[in-house]
């Protein structure tokens, strides 16, 4: 019994992380411009549209916390190899990794802006050194968190895999989720604020994002103010429920029928989550639309 | 039409020939493997292939629209095809990891359920993203009905778009391709454990076997999840940018991936048993 509640307690912990680590990946990729809607930073200069949003998108979101969180987990168990205390260990180990972290970005920023002086569009040196500073801090939140739930997975819970492996693993799964939820917050609400709400950006504004904000010209960390109030929550609360329900299912269930158990319960939840699922999108069939009658949209 | 709309003018056709020159290479490493390793290693590398094939088919079956869903200009997840598909079988692999202790069909179903959840809660993440965060409903583009719910789709899709959000068989095409993905990690980390965990002790010289079974999980893990990146590489190369998943008429493509992940699986799988004889 105690062994159980042990777990609920770690995976709790883990889960709370989870939440931090979604949250503050979002809002990092975002100022970064890391997501998808990078293609359109890259490509408004191209249509006259010259600004000041950060781009760093060099690599996608999962491969890059992939790198990060497996590089920190990796300095980390070198470091409790060198006898460190584990916590002071991810820490070195995150923010060692977060130098990596800085190198990326500024190499990133510079390459992928410098592409495009034939259409005018500057290297702002101010951004370079305003931005990248800010995308490391939430970086080291993300990757700080992400590790020390490997650590909990393998030290406390069991896991087989070793720390590196673990740090692998989540750090996609951190990407993936952040980028599938946040992406469409920061690409349709953020860079084309002023297209309708409630509509999809029409192919033909595509490059005409949104260049000036309430005082001057807009830049990346008021596009990480606006993610961190719906896009970086949104993807803490998507990563914290994996982690918290993958393991929630197997330190509670995976004891029943040999193993079955967590697996009926596994299947229980994706039921779950497809009921609320279809729940959301017939009550926005109900109460958005429909924009045209079917005879209509078919002409 | 829109670029978005229009249809591929190449890379949709199946070619036979090199279909079957595909198949003959891979019976040929298969055979190879068989001569030079035994009939155990053999019937290992076949399900090495077998796993191959299930993270190639499931990929198919991920909707994702890149960067026009982020935009709302086209139906999906806004990522891309490998990198999604990748954190669902590797979160699915770590629940398969997990339960391999507890037996081959345990660990198999404990991996394809893991990579489902992940699937499932991130496509409801992405309509409730959508629908409450940006007022869109979900709409095909590709479907004037959606094939399992039967909700037309056309008069919800806003103007100048190809549709936007996660209809609802794109939805359940997400979490079938989770729990392929899963329980295809999950198989070629389960044969290539048992190999390492068999033939490490003889090549290390250690005397128990516990004392390799840390490097064996970790070898057995590196190669599931590179064999895992290969997959679904070469499955986003034969979809090419965006789909709606199983609704979509992209979907069609897979028996060519089949051919491609099976070779591919065969020489990554050969190349993992190897390196311990």
């Amino acid at each position: 019994m105690e062994h159980v509640v042990f777990g609920i307690g770690v995976t709790a912990l883990a889960g709370t992380l989870a939440a931090v680590a979604g949250a503050a990946e979002n809002t990092e990729s975002d100022i970064g411009s890391q997501g998808d809607p990078n293609s359109q930073v890259q490509l408004a200069p191209q249509m006259g549209y010259i600004h000041r949003i950060f781009n760093k998108a060099i690599a996608g979101e999962p491969p890059a916390y992939g790198l990060w969180c497996a590089l920190g987990a990796g300095l980390a168990m070198g470091f409790m190899l060198l006898q460190y205390n584990p916590v002071l260990a991810i820490i070195l180990g995150s923010a060692l990794t977060v130098l990596v972290q800085g190198v990326y970005a500024t190499t990133a920023y510079l390459g992928r802006i410098a592409s495009l002086s034939k259409f005018g569009q500057p290297v702002y040196v101010d951004i370079l050194k305003s931005m990248t500073t800010v995308t490391m801090a939430h970086a080291f939140i993300a990757i700080f968190t992400t590790v020390a739930i490997c650590y909990l997975m393998n030290a406390a819970l069991g896991h087989p895999f070793p720390l590196p492996l673990l740090g692998l693993v989540w750090g996609i799964a951190l990407g993936a989720a952040g980028s599938a939820t946040g992406n469409p917050f920061y690409g349709k609400e953020r860079q084309y604020q002023l297209q309708k709400f409630g509509a999809g950006v029409p192919i033909a504004a595509s490059g005409n994002i949104v260049r000036y904000a309430e005082a001057g010209q807009r830049n990346s960390l008021d596009n990480g103010w606006f993610s961190a109030k719906l896009g970086g929550p949104a993807s803490g609360i998507c990563f914290g429920l994996i982690v918290f329900l993958e393991l929630w299912r197997t330190v509670i269930f995976e004891g029943i029928g040999a193993g079955w158990g967590a697996i009926i319960v596994g299947i229980l939840l994706i039921l779950v989550f497809t009921i609320i699922d279809r729940y959301i999108e017939v009550w926005a069939r109900k109460t958005y639309g429909p924009y045209a009658k079917p005879e209509e949209a078919k002409s | 039409m829109t670029a978005i709309g229009a249809k591929p003018a190449a890379g949709a056709q199946m070619e036979p020939v090199p279909m079957a020159i595909g198949l003959i290479l891979t019976l040929i490493i298969i055979a190879a493997a068989f001569v030079l390793t035994g009939s155990s290693m053999a019937v290992a590398l076949v399900g090495i292939i077998v796993g191959g094939l299930l993270i190639g088919f499931g990929v198919h079956f991920v909707p994702v629209g890149g960067a026009p869903a982020a935009m709302g200009q086209a139906p999906g997840i806004a990522t891309g095809v490998a990198m999604l598909a990748a954190g669902a079988g590797l979160a699915g692999l770590f629940g398969g990891a997990w339960a391999a202790e507890l037996g081959f069909a345990v660990a198999i179903a404990g991996g394809a359920i893991g990579g489902g959840l992940m699937m499932a809660i991130t496509c409801m993440m992405v309509t409730l993203i959508y629908v409450y965060g940006m007022g869109i409903p979900c709409a095909s583009g590709k479907v004037a009905k959606d094939p399992i719910s039967g909700d037309t789709q056309t008069e919800f899709k806003s103007q100048g778009t190809e549709g936007h959000g996660l209809p609802f068989s794109s939805y359940v095409g997400g979490v079938i391709g989770g729990i392929l993905g899963g329980a295809g990690g999950t198989l070629i980390y389960l044969e290539l454990l048992h190999i390492y965990e068999d033939k490490l002790p003889v090549i290390l010289n250690a005397g128990i076997p516990a004392e390799v079974k840390t490097v064996a999980v970790s070898l057995a893990g590196i190669f599931a999840i590179g064999m895992f990146l290969v997959n679904a590489v070469l499955a986003a190369y034969n979809i090419t940018g965006t789909t709606e998943g199983p609704a979509d008429p992209k979907f069609k493509r897979f028996p060519r991936d089949i051919v491609a992940s099976a070779l591919a699986s065969a020489v990554c799988g050969i190349v993992a048993i190897m390196i311990v004889l």
